[in-house]
């Protein structure tokens, strides 16, 4: 028979020291008496063992960098040439669409911005929660209306993701169908993450509570084999289980 | 400010030889986690390759007050995950109650009986298993055992919840623990 303190996965737990010390004492004890336990033991150190006998491999087969330098070298310069880092002493010509898109941009963030300072002026403030600071302003409301207003644009781009797959119809779409949305979650997938953590740091929970989901939709939807029937369907069951196209409403909506 | 957060800051402003000292400085590490969860070093140096690429691309997000360490590895994790994603599609990942949990559980294609004939010794045998594992289960054995990132480190680079990655480490080492008997008793208890 065999131990439950082994299947349970404490004993992973306790053999990579992430056992709170209470625990970790209390198991140190079992392993005296329980032989299942202390076999199971014995093996994660003969895997370790093993593993350890196992060349460090940490540099290209032929242990030459330089092939694979100029080759980062190469896609780094492919990089550079679609968003410049470098603001050069020579005036490089710019294509006239950048400017266009710069200046609708700002323009947006502008209107937004605007749009944010009227709400907060008009709008009665939420209900704050027993304790917190009724009148301080954030530090960072200057930066949150930009990050708000990149968030938005982040949001509209992924609800044609989430749109797209919540409105079909599973029982008729072939897999080309929505292809589209499997590319552009696979596109939207990091700047999703950062989004989140980004809205973490800045304490703005139900933000990252909603890109948190968008997030795991989006992964969800890059890893889905789309040849599998029942892909679709459960894609729109998880998108309505955590009613995450009202929750982007509301985000895009009433803003931050 | 320390070497990485200087030469991040000068890599942000466009000086290519500081971002060349910052790949300098930490290929060593990318590249032996990436072989670690690829096996190869074809598919470790794609990976190497798309982890470089994605720090260049994220030099103005890096916060200085940040863990550099910490940042990078969230970056390979990504990478190795993305990467099985992007040149092996087809996996079967599905959607449920547990989804986070599902999710990186996607299993891979179980190689042929040749790859097995060539596992002779026990490491090998352990570093095939590895290959085989899902790959979210697959990273997080890769951070944890090689990496020693503590499983909290784990859940927050993945944006995955402790208990998920608790059961991802546990279910690897089932898999490994089975190899392994499995080999002892192949190789009658020699092991």
């Amino acid at each position: 028979m065999t131990c439950e303190r082994h299947t349970s996965g404490d004993l992973d737990l306790y053999f990579y020291d992430e056992l709170p010390s209470g625990e970790r004492e209390d198991l140190g004890r079992h392993l005296s008496g329980c032989e299942d336990c202390r076999a199971a033991l014995d093996e994660l150190h003969a895997i370790r063992a093993a593993l350890a006998s196992r060349p460090d491999v940490a540099a290209p087969a032929s242990g030459d960098w330089s092939q694979f330098m100029s080759r980062l070298e190469s896609a780094v310069a492919r990089e550079r040439s679609k968003s410049p880092r470098v603001l050069s002493l020579v005036a490089q010509p710019r294509r006239r669409y950048v400017e266009y898109v710069a200046i609708a941009a700002l323009l947006a963030l502008v209107t937004f911005s605007v749009t944010l300072a009227f709400r907060a002026r008009h709008v009665p403030s939420p209900p704050r929660a027993a304790g917190s600071a009724q009148h301080s302003v954030p530090a960072t409301t200057k930066d949150n209306s930009a990050f708000a207003a990149m968030s938005e644009e982040h949001f509209e781009r992924s609800k044609l993701v989430v749109l797209g797959l919540a409105t079909k119809d599973a029982a008729h779409e072939t897999p080309a169908d929505w292809e589209y949305e499997r590319e552009l979650a696979t596109s939207l997938l990091d700047d999703t993450r950062l989004y989140r953590l980004a809205a973490e740091d800045r304490g703005l929970d139900a933000l990252a509570g909603v890109m948190k989901d968008l997030e795991l939709v989006l992964l969800q939807t890059s890893l889905t084999d789309a040849k599998d029937p029942s892909a679709l369907p459960q894609l729109q069951r998880l998108i309505k289980r955590r009613d995450l196209i009202e929750k982007m409403d509301v985000v895009t909506t009433t803003g931050l | 400010m320390s070497a990485d957060t200087d030469l991040i800051s000068r890599a942000a402003g466009g000086d290519a030889s500081a971002f060349q000292a910052l790949v300098e400085r930490h290929r060593t590490m990318v590249y032996r986690v990436a072989y670690q969860f690829a096996g190869n070093h074809h598919d470790a140096e794609d990976i190497a390759q798309e982890v470089f690429i994605k720090v260049y691309r994220s030099l103005d997000q890096f916060r200085q007050d940040a863990q550099l360490t910490s940042w990078m590895y969230r970056i390979v994790m990504n990478a190795c995950i993305d990467h099985r994603r992007r040149y092996r599609p087809g996996t079967n990942a599905a959607a449920g109650d547990e989804a986070e949990y599902r999710m990186l559980n996607a299993p891979e294609e179980t190689p042929g009986p040749e790859d097995q004939a060539y596992a002779t010794e026990i490491g090998e045998v352990l570093q095939l298993e590895i290959g085989r594992l899902p790959k979210g289960q697959r990273i997080v054995f890769v951070m944890r055992h090689y990496q020693g990132m503590k499983l909290c480190e784990i859940a927050a680079a993945l944006g995955l919840a402790e208990g998920t990655v608790k059961r991802q480490l546990h279910a690897a080492v089932h898999r490994l623990r089975e190899a392994l008997s499995q080999v002892r008793v192949t190789a009658g208890g020699r092991a």
